[in-house]
């Protein structure tokens, strides 16, 4: 045990006492703890194993950069793994367990890999476990993925619930240290909106570090509190820069007290004029023997725990630096009581430090958890071991530039940081403080009122507040690049995944001398850190291993995110119901209250079938087709498509649309359509109806109606400009009802007023107008069932009226609806191409509709239909088939054949329904030489089913070949 | 959620359905200048630019596509209103009903922004979306028109009518943690919720 709680000092509420377990052991912290505060003042300093090596691992961080403290949070659906307990906020009742260990943390049986090192190395898995294949998936795989990796995901539904927010500003500041803070208050003093995000619970950054200025920490705090149009967030990381300034950001709400009715957490989508980007730096580490044992912590982190928690992280320290920051720390440590407090400082000369034992020209050469290598830089033998439980090392700060670098802006190198800064801007941001390398609280502020008055003045605030800043502190001594100090044992450059300075080597040995092939090969950067605190270090080696410079080899590209974010917040309320958007026609509730069995169709829910008591679906889909072959039927068809058209070029457009003619079409009449796409293959199809000389209705099918008139209008604004005419959708306008059957007629002749409907006066595809009781309705005579029937549409409102209308109407007939399957049986046995005949690879000859297309005059699709493949006789065509044996089923997706082992194929099912009229299994097939089949048999094989079915190949034209019924 | 807590009398919002006559006026091949000036003179309304719409004694108009407006009056017969403004646009636009077709759905209260901007990505601040905006987006994942109704603020959602209990139910779960209340629609114009509620 060695870290403890002093008994003053840090951001906590010390009268009040949270407890909390870890891997079940009870323990406590106060209010504005960590989890990892509260760990280390309780003396916990055993946190977790590593990823590949099982390594024991202590806190190394305080912040998002931690590699090595990833716990599992919660139970059931609240289980989180991989949180990093450095970002854990302490509530009362917390439960987190430790990760990667078996049976235990503190006996964990799998770091016998550490001894097989030489075994697993950089790009193991790509060598070791290549042979023989078979085993790959039986043997290896498991065993690596029970060997290593992290965390486990719960399988139980999570019961909070998140939230997406779309947020508009005219100045986005991230970060809220001395940068963020001044920025957003020029910016938001000039009268800008203004969001700041911070993703700490404490406003303040480094400010929290500074006890000197934490009077002015609390002033701009509360001057920017009194600014209406400055949104401050805090708990709010912004995880990525996407373009046209469009930030994501993850604000936790509730994941201190979940269950609380906020939500947990809200995904905020930011779109702002400008950026200021203060995020600040992050420590680095130095390559050594022994770096990633517990008792090593960065030294700004240290510090953090001491000032802001109150706690010290050991009792013996030594603090290893190459910069002049880590004086702070060990001022601050010795200060705080510890025993011993000893500086390695690699350079040959210091910064005053009185009454600290300061070692020059000095390094590290190994650790072992309780004793400190230390000896001359470069080595030789007057190598001395000194006591410690706490090595803090500091290898230097990089300017946080990942996003700055995801906004496009390529970096820059600075020499007097040995790190990358941001370099110039690509979109509207800047970067402010320490995130462009600048050292100092008060050279920070005056770099942020700067940013902060820019970003307003270029969002159009011109605006100059003015407020005090913080004063400069004297210069530092220069930092002196040390990335390694090389010994014996595992020196880590990413401790998050297990990646060693040796293991870069070997990538650049093996040919991966590239970063991005570095990284690739060696998963260095790879892990939940991102290669924070090692990313620069690993490249650094990799750049000695070359014989180049660190700023020549660069650094892998940086992506988003900048900290894992959880699914569900990016799903925010869109999850089981609310997934996406759902379509109803104006009938829904009519079908909902008759127990109507709902089919979803793309967005739409349609009636499947309509099921009486007792019956099973397919008792009901027959008996509704039954019906309508026999009597009289009603189908809701408000779903299809209905496109308005008017103007005088209206009936020239169309027949430019359609491949048949249009212009020839009368008034008071409708004709089927046939659509084709610019490449010559079917599209669509549906009916066309003229209203008046210069308006015309035409439908789509259910699927295709928005591409239909995203067609159109592509048409008519760019091929055909010169074409006076207008269209839209009046597909909610019109609810549309499909009554079929020989007593269609008879049915609505008892209703329809003011239209003569006899044979005569209103034959096959005849169009017109009358009211049903005082509503205007249309009523078109055609049909999709092959029976005598007619489409009766009315404006939405009165759906139901006009639904309850007909049914009154045609009780005499034993009227009832039928649904979209028994719909399907009708148009299979009238041979009707639909859904998958439509597939987007028939054309109109396919489909036995060559007949119909224009001879004369130019449609979309007519060139390339006539591209010798695509009027090729022996394309499959449009065929029926039945099995031989009226007792056989038949499958969708079939494929036809000559022999039942043979694997040439004629073509395929598209299409299969029960025959009410046939009393058995047909479908619709394309067949290769269609009409020599005629009458023939085939081989309907299903290998997925392991069928095989002897078939009769047919006509399409199940029922009525000659089209009689639909005239009578 | 339960229904008592969407009709709680400290309900911040409140959300409910407008019957309006509604048709979509689109103006004929060069012809939006004359339209423009025939719907002046019957209406005495000045058809609005992008981005806007306008309220007048007898038509509000609402800019929704380029040569194109959403048209709106009081409920009354079927086919009236769009005659009345097919006889004003005559030879020069084609007017076509939409009463049926289209919802118009009112968000009022305090918080109707902070709802709006967990479906809606418009900057709807003040400064942005003032009085007389109007604009074509998505709401809650289908197309919708919106538009800045008063300062209280409210907000008309102009929507597709099959997609608009879909919007309603978005509406009232992104609004239940303020407290709202549903209205659905007076008789005789058809709600868009099933009278027992919409969940």
């Amino acid at each position: 045990m060695s870290g403890y709680r002093l008994p003053h000092g840090g951001f906590i509420d010390r009268s009040r006492r949270l407890a909390f377990r870890f891997d079940g052991k009870l323990l406590e912290g106060h209010p504005g703890d960590t989890l990892a505060s509260a760990l280390i003042a309780n003396g916990v300093k055993l946190v977790g194993r590593s990823f590949k090596y099982h390594r024991p691992r202590g806190i190394l961080t305080a912040g998002a950069e931690e590699p090595n403290a990833l716990v599992e949070l919660g139970e059931e659906g609240r289980a989180e793994p991989n949180s990093k307990a450095t970002e854990v906020e302490l509530f009362d009742g917390l439960v987190a367990r430790s990760q990667n260990r078996w049976p235990s943390l503190a006996f964990d049986l799998m770091a016998i890999n550490g001894l097989a090192g030489k075994m697993i190395s950089a790009g193991f898995y790509y060598k070791t476990f290549m042979w023989p294949a078979a085993f790959w998936e039986k043997l290896y795989e498991p065993l690596i993925r029970r060997a290593a990796g992290l965390g486990r995901a719960t399988y139980a539904t999570d019961p909070d619930t998140y939230e997406a927010v779309n947020d508009h500003c005219d100045v986005l500041v991230v970060g809220s240290g001395p940068a963020g803070l001044a920025a957003a208050r020029a910016a938001g003093g000039a009268g800008a909106r203004v969001i700041l995000c911070e993703r700490d619970s404490l406003l303040g950054g480094a400010l929290l570090l500074a006890p000197a200025v934490e009077g002015w920490r609390q002033e701009m705090i509360a001057a920017l509190e009194t600014m209406p149009d400055v949104t401050v967030l805090k708990r709010a990381n912004v995880f990525g820069y996407y373009d046209h300034n469009c930030l994501g950001a993850i604000e936790k709400l509730s994941d201190g007290a979940p269950g609380a009715g906020e939500p947990r957490q809200r995904y905020r989508v930011i779109r702002a004029k400008q950026v200021v980007l203060a995020p600040g730096a992050t420590e680095r580490l130095i390559a050594f023997p022994g770096n990633d044992r517990p008792g090593v912590m960065m030294a700004g982190a240290a510090l953090v725990y001491l000032r802001r928690f109150g706690v010290a992280a050991g009792r013996s320290a030594v603090v290893f630096t190459n910069n002049d920051s880590a004086y702070a720390t060990a001022r601050g440590l010795k200060d705080a009581g510890l025993e011993r407090v000893t500086v390695i400082d690699a350079r040959p000369t210091g910064p005053q430090a009185p009454g600290l034992a300061v070692r020059l020209a000095s390094e590290v050469a190994g650790f072992d958890g309780r004793r400190v290598e230390v000896r001359r830089r470069g080595g030789g033998a007057n190598a001395e071991t000194i006591e410690a439980d706490l090595l803090c090392v500091s290898g230097g700060w990089n300017p946080n530039v990942d996003l700055a670098s995801q906004s496009g802006a390529r970096t820059a190198w600075s020499a007097e940081l040995a790190s990358p800064i941001p370099g110039a801007p690509v979109q509207a941001e800047r970067s402010a403080g320490a995130a462009r390398g600048l050292s100092g609280i008060g050279a920070a502020a005056r770099d942020g009122l700067t940013a902060g008055r820019e970003a307003a003045r270029l969002a159009g605030f011109a605006g100059a507040a003015d407020f005090p800043l913080p004063e400069d502190e004297p210069p530092a001594l220069a930092v002196e690049p040390l990335w390694e100090v090389r010994g014996r044992g595992k020196s880590f450059v990413d401790l998050q995944h297990d990646v060693t300075a040796d293991d870069i080597r070997l990538a650049h040995r093996e040919g991966f001398s590239h970063i991005e092939h570095a990284k690739r090969y060696t998963t260095h950067n790879m892990a939940t850190d991102q290669g924070k605190i090692g990313g620069l270090v690993g490249a650094a080696i990799l750049a000695e291993a070359r014989g180049e410079t660190p700023d020549a080899v660069g650094l892998p590209t940086f992506r988003p995110y900048t900290a894992p974010v959880a699914f569900g917040a990016f799903a925010g309320r869109a999850t089981g119901d609310r997934f996406e958007p759902i379509r109803r026609t104006a009938l829904h509730d009519w079908h909902i209250r008759h127990e109507t069995v709902m089919q979803r169709a793309g967005a739409w829910m349609r009636p499947f079938y309509y099921p009486r008591a007792g019956e099973d679906a397919w008792t009901a889909i027959l008996r509704e087709a039954r019906m309508v072959r026999s009597g009289v039927g009603l189908c809701d068809v408000s779903t299809l498509g209905k496109i308005d058209v008017q103007g005088p070029d209206a009936a020239a457009f169309l027949d430019r649309l359609y491949a048949n003619a249009m212009t020839t079409l009368s008034v008071g009449r409708a004709r089927y359509g046939l659509m084709l796409r610019e490449d010559g293959i079917v599209f669509d199809d549906g009916t066309v109806s003229r209203l008046g000389l210069e308006h015309f209705v035409m439908t789509t099918t259910t699927g295709e109606a928005a591409a239909v008139l995203e067609h159109m209008d592509f048409h008519a604004q760019t091929v055909w400009p010169e074409l006076d005419l207008t269209f839209c959708s009046v597909t909610d306008e019109w609810a549309q009802i499909s009554v079929a059957g020989p007593r269609s007629r008879d049915t609505l002749m008892k209703i329809v007023a003011g239209l003569d409907l006899s044979n005569a006066a209103f034959p096959f595809m005849a169009v017109g107008e009358g009211m049903i009781g005082a509503i205007p309705a249309r009523i078109f005579r055609i049909s999709f069932s092959g029976e005598l029937a007619y489409e009766v549409a009315a404006p939405s409102c009165f759906a139901e009226q006009i639904w309850e209308a007909i049914l009154e109407a045609g009780r005499a007939f034993a009227i009832a609806p039928y649904g979209l399957e028994a719909m399907g049986v009708l148009r299979i046995e009238k041979g009707h191409p639909a859904g998958h005949e439509l597939g987007g690879f028939t054309t109109a000859a396919d489909l036995g509709l060559g007949r119909i297309v224009k001879k004369a005059g130019d449609f979309v699709g007519r060139i390339l239909a006539e591209r010798p493949a695509m009027a090729d006789p022996r394309r499959p065509r449009l065929s029926g088939i039945r099995p031989a044996d009226k007792a056989h089923r038949l499958r969708g997706g079939a494929h036809l054949v000559t022999e039942p082992t043979s694997s040439e194929s004629l073509g395929h099912v598209t299409s299969v329904t029960r025959s009410v009229e046939l009393e058995q299994w047909i479908g619709l097939a394309l067949i290769e030489e269609a009409e020599s089949w005629r009458g023939k048999r085939l081989w309907a094989v299903s290998p997925l089913h392991d069928e095989r079915v002897e078939v009769i190949v047919t006509s399409p034209r199940f029922v009525d070949p000659e089209n009689a019924r639909v005239r009578v | 959620m339960s229904a008592s807590d969407r009709s709680r009398p400290e309900s911040a919002l409140a959300v409910f359905e407008r019957p309006r006559s509604l048709a979509l006026l689109i103006a004929r091949k060069d012809k939006a200048d004359r339209l423009a000036a025939a719907i002046r003179a019957s209406f005495g309304l000045d058809l609005p630019p992008p981005g806007r719409w306008v309220t007048g004694a007898q038509v509000d108009a609402t800019w929704i596509q380029p040569g194109g407006w959403l048209l709106e009056g009081e409920p009354s017969a079927p086919g009236a209103f769009r005659a009345l403004v097919a006889a004003a646009a005559e030879g020069l636009g084609a007017a076509v009903d939409q009463s049926s077709g289209r919802s118009v759905i009112r968000l009022a209260g305090a918080p109707a922004r902070a709802v709006l901007a967990t479906f809606c990505r418009l900057d709807l601040h003040p400064r942005a979306f003032g009085p007389g905006s109007a604009a074509m987006t998505r709401v809650a994942h289908v197309v919708c028109g919106v538009r800045l109704a008063d300062a209280t603020p409210s907000f008309d959602l102009i929507v597709a009518s099959t997609y608009a209990r879909w919007l309603i139910e978005e509406l009232l779960e992104a609004s239940a943690r303020h407290g709202v209340r549903f209205e659905p629609a007076l008789k005789p114009y058809r709600s868009a919720m099933p009278a027992s509620g919409p969940m």
